[in-house]
C-alpha cells in the first residue's frame, strides 16, 4: 500500500462509524420534545473517481457526504421526517423540531394498541462485502491504471474513454421504538450498521473515423479482481473495436444468437427487477387483477383470486437465478429484514419465490421465520453450463454474436409478456459455419428475456459482469451471468449508430 | 420556548471551532422553532462564506494550481419527497493541464483548506502523464455580485406545508366531483431552493439564490368499463415559485384535460398501419423531440467523445468542420439557447464557472451555428472560422450541487415559431390525410442517430382527427428528421416544459426547460414497434 494509502487510513474519516451513527441516535433523542419515539437512516459514502476520454485523463476527484433522515414519532402524532447531511448540534436540533412539526401535522390511522414481542434479528452469513484494497486505490494508483489501459489504444491509433471508481459506503437505522419488547438486539424496523466498498472500471475504444467501437467492463466490491483485469479489459475493448470496423448491413429478422454475459445481464435486468417487492413488481403485483405481470396465471375458479405462476415453469429448466450472500463473487449487503438469507427465486426453470411486502401472508414466508420485507433480488447468481464460448461457436450454422445491449426503456412495450426493445453496442459479428466471419451493423432488437430464456440452446460458463450501482448510497448490485445461445431472437430493424 | 437570533449566535459560538457556523442558522428551519421568524435571512451572502471560498482558493494556489474554482451550495426542498436540506462545497484545480476535484459536506475553514489540497492532490496524480493543454476562454469575472431569481410567491419563505397540503387536496376534491373522474394519485407539488456562492483563482466572486418548482395532478377517467390516465402537463420543473401552482388557471386546465380525455374516450380505435405520413405533432412532442437529437446532440463535450464510456456519442461529430455549414434541418428551423428566460428551469445568472451566459443560436434557418460550451471546450471551437461568434464559453457549465464537478449539460432551448397565427388543431385542417400525434416520448440511440417516439396518435381525414390509432411507432433518422418539417405554429401556440436531463460518470442529473410550437413534418414513417421479426 502507498505512503498515501497509509495516511489515508490512519486519518479514515471518509464513512461514519457505528460508533457515530449510534450517537446521532442518542443525540436526536435527547433533544426530543413531545414523547413518542426517534429513528435515524444514516448513509455516508466516498468516492474516488478517475474519468478519460480521447486518450487523457479528464478528471481525478475524490468526494464525500452523508445523508441523515432524522424520524420522530410524538405521542400524538404520526411520523415525520427530514433529510439532512450536518450532524452538529444546531442542524440536528432545528432538524429533529421540523420532524416533529410534521409528525404533529400528520394525521392517520395511529398505532394498533397491542403489538407482539418482536424475534431477535440477527444479520445471517454473508461472503466479505468491505476490501482494503478498494478503498486504500489512491488517485496515484488510479491514474497509473488509467495510463496503461489508455497506452494499447493510442497505440492502435483508436480514441480511449472511460472510468474507473472505488467506494466505501456504510448505513445504518437505529431507531428507539420497540425496546420494550426486544428479544434480540435489534428491532425489526432497524437495520444495523453495515459497510461496504464497491469498484468499478469500464472502457469504450473508438476507431477515429467512427465506424468501429469496443466496450468492456468490470465492477465488484473487492478492486483487486478488477485491477488483475485491467489490462485484459482494455485489450478486449481495443479488439472488439478492431474487429468491429467496416460493418455489413443484414436483413433484420429472426437470428440465432450467442449473447456474451453481458448482453444477458442487460437483457434480463427487468426480469430480475419484477422479482422484487414494491411497485408494480412481485407477488402482490403477480396476484393484482389489475395489473399487467408476466408471472400472472389466471383466476382460480373456486376462490375467483388471481393465481400467480409461483411453482410453475417459466423458462427453460438449465436456468437458476439466485441470491446466495455467501458467495464469494457476489458481495451482497446483507439487511436482515428485507434480504434474510438466500433465496432462490428460479429453480431449474420454476418460479420459486417473489418478493412480497409485509402484509402479505403467513404462509408465504415458507421457512423464514417472522414478519419481514422480502425485497427482490439486488444481486444475483444465474446457474452456468459446461459449453465454452468457441464450442457455441462451432456450433452455430448461422448466427450473431452480441457484447451487450444498450438504451432499453425502463418500462417494457407490453407488460404481459415483459417484450421490450433495445439495441445491440460496441461489437456486433456474424457466425457463419462455425466461424466468425463478418463484423455487421448495429440492429434494434424487439424480444422478450422471457422469450429468450425459453429457447435457449447452450449455455456457458457464468461469470461476473458490469453492473454496478450508480447512486453513491445504493446497495451492491453484483451479478454473475452466463453466455447463452438462444434461436429465433428478433432484430426487427437496423440501426447505422456505432 | 422561543429563541432569538442573539441566543442561537450565542449557542454558535459555543459550538467550538469545529462546527459548520453557517449550517447552524438555516432560514424556514428556524421559522418552526416557536415562531420566531427572522429577518429574510439571505445566509447565502454572509462574508464568512466568501472567506470560506477564498481560502479553498488560497489552499489550492498554494499547493500549486494554475486555476483553481469553488463552489458551496446550500439546497433545500420540501413537498414530494420530503423535507431535505444539504451543504456541500467542491474545489476544482488545474494543475499542468490536468484537473483534480474534491468535495464534501464540511463549510469549515480547515475543512475548504483541506478540500483544495486534495484537488491539487487529484489533478497531480494525472500530470504524471502526457502533457494536456487547457485552454479557458477568457471571460469577464463577477466581483462580489448578487442574483436572487425573481419569484412571486418564494415556496420558502411566504408558504407553509399545510397551505400547499390543502390546495393540493383541493384539486383532488374538484376533480373527484366530476362523474367518472378520480385520482389515481395524490397531487404532488415540489419546491427547491439552491443558494450558491461561487469563487474563482482569477478574483470572481458571485452568489446566487435560485429556485425550481415542479408538480403533478394525474386523473383517471372510468366509463363502460374502461378506463384511462392521463396528467397535467403545465407543471413540468420551472425557475419559478409557488406562482406555479397560484398563478395557472389549474382548474381551467383540468377542465380542459377532462374534455380532452372525454374526447379520446369517444372516438374509434384503430391499428395502425405501417408507412409513410404527414404528421402533425404538438409542442410537447416537438420539444421531447428536439431534446433528443439537437439539444443532446449538440453538447460538444459529447460531440467530441468525451461522453463515449457513459450516455454515447453525437451524430454531430466533426464539430469543426460543421459550425457555420452543417444543414441539420429545413431552413423553417431556428433554435435559441439561453439562461435567461424568466422561469425556465436552467436560469441563472452565472454558470458554475462564473460565466454570464449569453442567448446564443445554436442552429439558424437549419444550418449549425454553434455548440453547448464551456470555458475549456469553448477554446476548442477555436479553428473554427466560419461561425459568427467569438470563442466564449456560452455558459452550459452545470453542476447539480457543490459536492458534484461540472459538466455541459443542456441550457433553456427554443424552437423560433412560425410567422403565421396558427395553433395545433389549425394545423391539423390543413391535413388532408395524415395523422395526429401528442405527447410523444422520444428514445435515441447511443449516438442520437436513429429514434423511436410513441404517442397518442389520432388519425386525421379531411382536417380532423377522427379515429385514435393504437400501437403506433414513430421511427426516423436525426439527421434527416428536421429536414422533413413543412409547417410551424405560432407564437401563441408556443408551449414551455421543464425537464431532467442525465448525463457524466458519475451519473448527474441537471434541469432545463425547452419551448417550441405544434409543428408538421411531412413523410414521417410509422412502425408498429410491438413487431417481432
Amino acid at each position: 500500500m502507498s505512503e498515501a494509502a497509509r495516511r489515508q487510513r490512519a486519518e479514515d474519516s471518509r464513512i461514519l462509524t457505528e460508533a457515530e451513527c449510534r450517537q446521532i441516535l442518542e443525540r436526536a433523542h435527547a433533544m426530543a420534545r413531545g414523547g413518542g419515539d426517534t429513528g435515524v437512516s444514516i448513509k455516508s459514502w466516498w468516492q474516488g473517481e478517475l474519468r478519460w476520454a480521447r486518450n487523457r485523463a479528464s478528471l481525478s476527484s475524490d468526494r464525500r457526504n452523508i445523508e441523515v433522515t432524522v424520524i420522530r414519532k410524538t405521542s400524538s402524532g404520526n411520523q415525520g421526517s427530514v433529510v439532512i447531511n450536518q450532524v452538529d448540534d444546531i442542524a440536528l436540533e432545528a432538524a429533529v423540531r421540523t420532524a416533529e412539526r410534521i409528525s404533529l401535522m400528520r394525521t392517520g390511522p395511529s398505532d394498533p394498541g397491542f403489538v407482539p414481542k418482536v424475534p431477535e434479528y440477527v444479520r445471517p452469513p454473508s461472503a466479505p462485502i468491505w476490501s482494503e484494497a478498494t478503498v486504500g486505490l489512491d488517485a496515484g494508483t488510479r491514474a497509473e491504471v488509467a495510463r496503461k489501459m489508455i497506452a494499447p489504444a493510442e497505440a492502435e491509433g483508436f480514441y480511449s474513454a472511460g472510468y474507473l471508481e472505488v467506494r466505501a459506503a456504510a448505513a445504518a437505522t437505529y431507531t428507539t421504538a420497540y425496546r420494550d419488547l426486544l428479544t434480540g438486539e435489534y428491532s425489526p424496523v432497524e437495520n444495523p450498521y453495515i459497510r461496504w466498498t464497491q469498484a468499478q472500471c469500464s472502457n469504450t475504444v473508438r476507431d477515429a473515423t467512427g465506424m468501429g467501437s469496443g466496450w468492456a467492463g468490470l465492477s465488484s466490491y473487492d478492486w483487486e479482481r478488477i485491477g488483475s483485469e485491467s489490462d485484459a479489459l482494455a485489450e478486449r475493448a481495443v479488439q472488439k473495436c478492431k474487429a468491429s470496423r467496416n460493418p455489413v448491413a443484414l436483413e433484420p429478422g429472426r437470428y440465432t444468437v450467442i449473447l456474451e454475459p453481458q448482453a444477458v445481464a442487460d437483457l434480463i435486468e427487468s426480469l430480475v427487477t419484477l422479482l422484487g417487492a414494491s411497485g408494480h413488481r412481485g407477488r402482490e403485483s403477480a396476484e393484482n387483477p389489475l395489473m399487467e405481470h408476466p408471472f400472472q396465471l389466471g383466476y382460480d375458479n373456486a376462490t375467483g383470486l388471481m393465481l400467480s405462476k409461483m411453482g410453475l415453469k417459466v423458462v427453460d429448466e438449465r436456468i437458476t437465478i439466485e441470491h446466495d450472500p455467501m458467495d464469494p463473487r457476489l458481495g451482497i449487503v446483507m439487511s436482515p429484514l428485507e434480504r434474510p438469507g438466500p433465496v432462490t427465486w428460479i429453480e431449474n426453470g420454476v418460479l420459486k419465490r417473489l418478493g412480497h411486502n409485509f402484509n402479505t401472508g403467513i404462509e408465504a414466508l415458507d421457512g423464514i421465520n417472522g414478519l419481514h420485507q422480502l425485497r427482490g433480488g439486488t444481486g444475483y447468481r444465474m446457474s452456468g453450463g459446461d459449453t465454452s464460448m468457441e464450442e457455441m461457436i462451432r456450433t452455430t450454422r448461422r448466427g450473431l454474436l452480441v457484447t451487450r445491449f444498450s438504451n432499453i426503456p425502463a418500462l417494457p412495450l407490453d407488460s404481459s409478456s415483459m417484450l421490450t426493445t433495445g439495441l445491440t453496442r460496441d461489437g456486433l459479428w456474424l457466425i457463419e459455419n462455425g466461424e466468425i466471419t463478418r463484423a455487421v451493423r448495429n440492429f434494434r432488437f424487439t424480444e422478450s428475456p422471457l422469450f429468450m430464456l425459453n429457447n435457449v440452446e447452450q449455455i456457458g460458463e457464468a461469470v461476473p459482469v458490469f453492473r454496478p450501482t450508480k447512486k453513491e448510497t445504493g446497495e451492491l448490485t453484483p451479478a454473475i451471468v452466463p453466455p447463452i445461445k438462444a434461436r429465433d431472437f428478433s432484430f426487427t430493424s437496423l440501426s447505422d449508430a456505432v | 420556548m422561543s429563541l432569538s437570533r442573539r441566543d442561537l449566535l450565542k449557542i454558535t459560538m459555543k459550538a467550538g471551532a469545529g462546527a459548520a457556523v453557517l449550517s447552524g442558522i438555516p432560514g424556514p428551519l428556524l421559522a418552526q422553532l416557536g415562531g420566531v421568524l427572522p429577518e429574510s435571512v439571505q445566509s447565502i451572502r454572509d462574508p464568512m462564506i466568501k472567506e470560506l471560498a477564498l481560502r479553498a482558493v488560497e489552499a489550492a494556489r498554494g499547493a500549486g494550481a494554475s486555476y483553481v474554482d469553488v463552489r458551496l451550495t446550500r439546497t433545500r426542498q420540501f413537498g414530494y419527497g420530503g423535507r431535505i436540506e444539504g451543504l456541500v462545497v467542491g474545489v476544482r484545480s488545474l494543475v499542468n493541464g490536468y484537473w483534480g476535484f474534491s468535495s464534501g459536506r464540511l463549510w469549515t475553514p480547515d475543512e475548504v483548506a483541506r478540500l483544495g489540497r486534495e484537488s491539487v492532490g487529484q489533478a497531480r496524480a494525472l500530470a504524471i502523464g502526457p502533457v494536456r493543454e487547457v485552454d479557458l476562454a477568457a471571460v469577464p469575472t463577477p466581483v462580489d455580485e448578487h442574483w436572487t431569481m425573481p419569484v412571486e410567491i418564494d415556496p420558502f419563505e411566504e408558504v407553509s406545508e399545510e397551505e400547499v397540503s390543502d390546495f393540493l387536496g383541493g384539486l383532488k376534491y374538484f376533480i373527484e366531483a366530476h362523474p367518472n373522474f378520480e385520482v389515481p394519485s395524490s397531487p404532488l407539488a415540489t419546491f427547491v431552493v439552491q443558494e450558491k456562492a461561487f469563487a474563482s483563482s482569477e478574483g470572481a466572486y458571485c452568489t446566487q439564490r435560485l429556485h425550481r418548482s415542479s408538480g403533478a395532478v394525474v386523473l383517471r377517467l372510468k366509463k363502460n368499463g374502461r378506463e384511462l390516465s392521463r396528467g397535467l402537463d403545465t407543471l413540468t420543473p420551472a425557475g419559478l415559485g409557488w406562482e406555479l401552482f397560484k398563478g395557472q388557471p389549474i382548474r381551467e386546465q383540468i377542465r380542459r384535460l377532462m374534455d380532452e380525455m372525454e374526447e379520446d374516450f369517444a372516438m374509434p380505435v384503430k391499428p395502425v398501419e405501417v408507412g409513410r405520413y404527414d404528421v402533425v405533432c404538438d409542442a410537447r412532442t416537438i420539444v421531447n423531440l428536439v431534446e433528443s437529437t439537437l439539444g443532446t446532440a449538440t453538447q460538444l463535450d459529447r460531440a467530441l467523445g468525451f461522453e463515449a464510456n457513459a450516455s454515447g456519442t453525437s451524430y454531430l461529430n466533426a464539430p469543426l468542420e460543421m459550425l457555420g455549414s452543417f444543414e441539420v434541418g429545413a431552413p423553417l428551423l431556428t433554435l435559441t439557447a439561453n439562461r435567461s428566460e424568466q422561469g425556465g428551469a436552467a436560469t441563472v445568472a452565472w454558470d458554475d464557472e462564473g460565466v454570464r451566459p449569453d442567448e446564443f443560436a445554436l442552429v439558424r434557418e437549419g444550418v449549425l451555428q454553434d455548440f453547448q460550451t464551456t470555458r475549456e471546450s469553448a477554446a476548442w471551437l477555436a479553428g473554427n472560422t466560419k461561425a459568427s461568434r467569438e470563442i466564449r464559453s456560452n455558459g452550459c457549465a452545470t453542476a447539480p450541487t457543490a459536492v458534484e464537478a461540472p459538466l455541459t449539460h443542456t441550457p433553456n432551448l427554443r424552437v423560433a415559431p412560425g410567422s403565421e397565427a396558427v395553433d395545433f388543431d389549425d394545423l391539423v385542417s390543413g391535413i388532408e390525410e395524415g395523422l395526429a400525434v401528442k405527447d410523444m416520448d422520444v428514445s435515441m440511440d447511443f449516438q442520437g442517430l436513429n429514434g423511436m417516439g410513441q404517442g397518442r396518435v389520432y388519425e386525421v381525414k379531411d382536417g380532423k382527427r377522427v379515429a385514435i390509432v393504437a400501437g403506433a411507432g414513430f421511427l426516423f433518422r436525426a439527421p434527416e428528421l428536421w429536414k422533413r418539417l413543412v409547417a410551424l405554429g405560432g407564437e401563441a401556440s408556443m408551449r414551455r416544459y421543464g425537464m431532467a436531463s442525465s448525463k457524466g460518470e458519475p451519473e448527474q442529473t441537471t434541469y432545463h426547460s425547452v419551448s417550441a410550437p405544434p409543428a408538421v413534418f411531412e413523410e414521417f414513417t410509422v412502425i408498429d414497434p410491438r413487431r417481432k421479426a
